[in-house]
């Protein structure tokens, strides 16, 4: 046994070197880290190193997990998280599929990379400045928008005080940002469907459309329900620098731009305990982790081939 | 299923080999501990000082030049570690929690709590320290400092002298003042700068005629138990009760009035989303803004900004927690050499060659002296400007030129003129509240700006904000803090 282990083991070491550096990531940052969970149940104070602190602090309980559950806040809280990010998931994957086959599908190849790149560079741009982004269209005195409206005789908009528009402003923004991203991993296995596939349907007369519905999205179907399991669990994970940089904090908008995490640091401006902040953070991966489980649950029983495990 | 078996095997093994190895480190810390505490009495201490600022170039050349000093005098050498302003409060929140190792460390009101993590354990309580090797810092610093950064008692830091009370003035933009013949000297009240501001915004269309950011708040006669907490007390002393300061007839009016301010235009529209106001001070366009002050100050801006700026006082000077606890240089709890970090920070706040050498660099070098009092900074100092407020003693400082040679003198009068707020020792505990605190204050960053910028009508706004507060749990939070409050009057009666 030990034999094949270590034959194994020299067959694929130029592959386990590769994924070393990865596992180690892991490691590190997801594993190593799962020991301080136990902080949640703690009156985190200072005593010597961490684990000291850790151990000698107060147990109590639950006690850190109330302030989400607490007050009127905890409903708008996860209420924003949840439909935002269900909202992001599902217009996410319209779009960014949309875009891929669209990108696909363009017969002038140098044309389709330009169009992707410009639409990719959204992704690497900080929320920080895409905040400010949106200040130069949405500025009161200053604001393209308020000019634009101007123009056609509309009185300027306050909107960083009005939360009417932002649900739509906010989404649009992520969009903005995300789906050239995403659509790569979608354009990639496009791009790897084979060729002849089409051809045949061709000479069978099908449209482009009837291409893409019968040949494009059942290839496709796999690589979706992976990106829309991944994305599931992260449902009550809400972008913080979404919601904290482009609305620009303003407190006005609260009832729609806040979401758990952004609930979380503002009240931990004030108070810093450790314990309350790490509650936060279990929680959401928890009801992150039920709901990958349930989903995958769900796939494999409409489809046991798709299901991520 | 036997392959599943082996990597969990492996992931074991690996997990447990990490873990030696991290128990291995804090294992030789502990013994490197003992051996420093048992024979440092020949070798000289490494003091390891994190203190806030942008982490300047020739910080550990001068902190060669302080070693030889400071290993002369107290066997000990100094290392210093800056970290920049935005990240200071984060940062030393996880060196702290993670208890890398250091020995003195600047805390405030503001950054990197001082209250809040005395009270976690964060620092060393050094009234013991304090009067073995501490008698230096007891004779220098003016009295209302040590008494006023009290934690339960207890003294965890050692304030640097400076100016003590909290003087709020207006601030005006003398060309704009001088260019339309403003009268300044009846102004002290937010509805006596009414004329002011109608006048400019009738003349000047560029000009934001009172400029404010987003943390801008009316001046009311309230002293707040946390900084920006609604939870205040009357500063007349008469009541000693905790109020929510939106429910004051005070903070109604001056809210009133800031709405009628920012309706007429004279407030940026969007000031309730501004971080910073520095756009307006380098363009000159505003006319005025409130700030708070310290002697000599008016110098200070008109230096910074080009052009000329005057004040006239908003407030008292009152003494405040949040004043004394400006600046406070305290001892790791996790410190292996409290008593060495202790008698540094006695000579740092009494002799003025070590004092001036933190602050200036090294003379020829960094700086050079005019007479016995002022100095020039060369050019070299750009590779050394320190922020003087943080590191100690002001007082001991070299003038710069131009300074008054009673500048520090004043600073003295200054102090000694300053009232004390009938809550100044007191500091609220919110562990027992955490919950509710962690609610009341998302529902103030709600509506505080937009409330007090002027942005929102108080008359829908205000009685909305309130109730939000009471359902977050505002009762339960002022009730606790009322208790601890009589409780703290009560014992120093």
């Amino acid at each position: 046994m030990a034999g094949s282990f270590f034959r194994r083991f020299n067959r694929n070491k130029v592959l386990l070197l590769m994924v070393l550096p990865g596992a180690l990531w892991f490691l590190f940052f997801s594993y190593l880290p799962l020991f301080g969970t136990i902080a949640a149940f703690k009156e985190y104070r200072f005593r010597g190193g961490f684990w000291n602190s850790l151990i000698n602090s107060k147990f109590v309980g639950w006690d850190n997990f109330k302030f989400l559950f607490n007050t009127d806040a905890a409903f708008t809280i996860t209420r924003n998280t949840l439909l935002y990010n269900i909202a992001f998931i599902f217009l996410g994957l319209v779009f960014s599929v949309g875009l891929a086959i669209l990108l696909s599908e363009l017969v002038n190849k140098r044309l389709a990379k330009l169009y992707q790149t410009s639409m990719f560079l959204p992704y690497f741009l900080s929320w920080v400045i895409v905040g400010y982004f949106a200040f130069s269209f949405l500025s009161m005195d200053r604001g393209l928008l308020n000019h634009i409206l101007g123009y056609f005789g509309v009185d300027s908009m306050q909107w960083y005080s009005d939360p009417t528009y932002w649900p739509y402003i906010l989404i649009f923004v992520y969009l903005w940002k995300s789906i050239g991203y995403s659509s790569v991993v979608y354009l990639a296995s496009i791009l790897g469907i084979d060729r002849s596939l089409y051809e045949a349907a061709m000479i069978d007369g099908a449209s482009k459309l009837q291409q893409v519905r019968n040949i494009t999205l059942p290839l496709l179907k796999p690589i979706i329900i992976i990106m829309t399991l991944l994305a599931v669990g992260k449902i009550f994970y809400a972008d913080f620098g979404l919601f904290y940089n482009v609305p620009r904090d303003s407190g006005t908008l609260y009832s729609v731009t806040n979401v758990i995490d952004t609930y979380v640091y503002r009240g931990f401006k004030v108070t810093g305990e450790i314990g309350m902040s790490t509650a936060a953070g279990l929680y959401q991966s928890v009801v992150g982790f039920v709901l990958v489980m349930v989903s995958n649950f769900a796939v494999r029983k409409l489809d046991k081939d798709s299901a991520l495990f | 299923m036997s392959k599943l078996k082996k990597r969990a095997g492996l992931a074991l093994a690996a997990t447990t080999a990490l873990s030696v190895v991290l128990s291995g480190c804090g294992g030789n810390n502990n013994e490197a501990s003992g051996s420093g505490s048992g024979s440092g009495s020949e070798k000289p201490v490494e003091l390891i000082w994190y203190t806030i600022g942008t982490p300047q170039k020739d910080v550990d050349t001068v902190m060669a030049e302080v070693s030889k000093y400071t290993q002369e005098k107290i066997n000990a050498t100094i290392k210093m570690k800056m970290i920049d302003w935005g990240d200071y409060q984060q940062k030393m929140q996880v060196l702290v929690a993670s208890g890398e190792p250091m020995d003195i460390l600047f805390t405030s009101a503001g950054g990197f709590d001082y209250v809040q993590n005395a009270r976690k354990g964060a620092f060393l309580e050094l009234d013991e320290l304090l009067d073995k090797y501490g008698q230096g810092i007891k004779d220098t610093i003016d009295p209302g400092f040590l008494s006023g950064s009290k934690v339960d008692g207890h003294n965890y830091g050692i304030p640097a002298n400076k100016e003590l009370p909290q003087l709020e003035v207006w601030r005006f933009n003398k060309n704009l003042v001088d260019k339309y013949q403003l009268d300044t000297s009846g102004i002290r009240t937010l509805e006596s700068l009414e004329p002011l501001l109608k006048t400019i915004k009738e003349k000047e269309s560029e000009v934001t005629p009172f400029g404010m950011d987003k943390n801008f708040v009316p001046y009311v006669p309230y002293d707040y138990l946390v900084t920006n907490m609604p939870m205040a007390v009357k500063l007349d002393g008469s009541d000693m009760k905790v109020v929510n300061i939106l429910e004051t007839d005070e903070m109604k009016s001056a809210l009133e009035t800031m709405h009628k301010y920012y309706m007429a235009g004279y407030i940026a529209p969007e000031a309730a989303t501004t971080g910073s106001t520095s756009d307006l001070t380098t363009s000159g366009k505003w006319l005025l803004d409130r700030a708070q002050t310290q002697p000599l100050a008016e110098n200070l801006w008109s230096a910074s900004y080009g052009y000329p700026v005057t004040t006239t006082p908003a407030s008292d000077a009152i003494i405040t927690n949040t004043s004394v606890q400006g600046s406070i240089m305290a001892i790791s709890a996790n410190s292996e050499h409290p008593e060495k970090a202790m008698e540094f920070l006695n000579l740092l706040n009494t002799d003025p060659v070590l004092r001036n050498m933190v602050d200036s660099g090294i003379e020829g070098t960094h700086y050079e002296k005019i007479d016995d009092l002022h100095i020039k900074n060369l050019d070299a100092s750009q590779n050394y400007n320190m922020p003087s407020y943080s590191l100690g003693n002001n007082m001991l400082l070299y003038l710069n030129e131009g300074d008054p040679d009673d500048k520090w003198d004043q600073f003295k009068k200054f102090n000694s003129e300053g009232k004390a707020s009938p809550i100044l020792g007191f500091n609220f505990d919110s562990t027992k509240v955490a919950t509710e605190m962690t609610a009341v204050q998302n529902v103030k960053e709600q509506f505080w700006a937009s409330l007090m910028t002027g942005t929102v009508d108080p008359a829908t706004f205000l009685p909305k904000a309130i109730d939000e507060f009471k359902k977050a749990g505002m009762d339960k939070v002022i009730a606790e803090a009322q208790s601890q409050l009589d409780a703290w009057v009560a014992a120093n009666k």
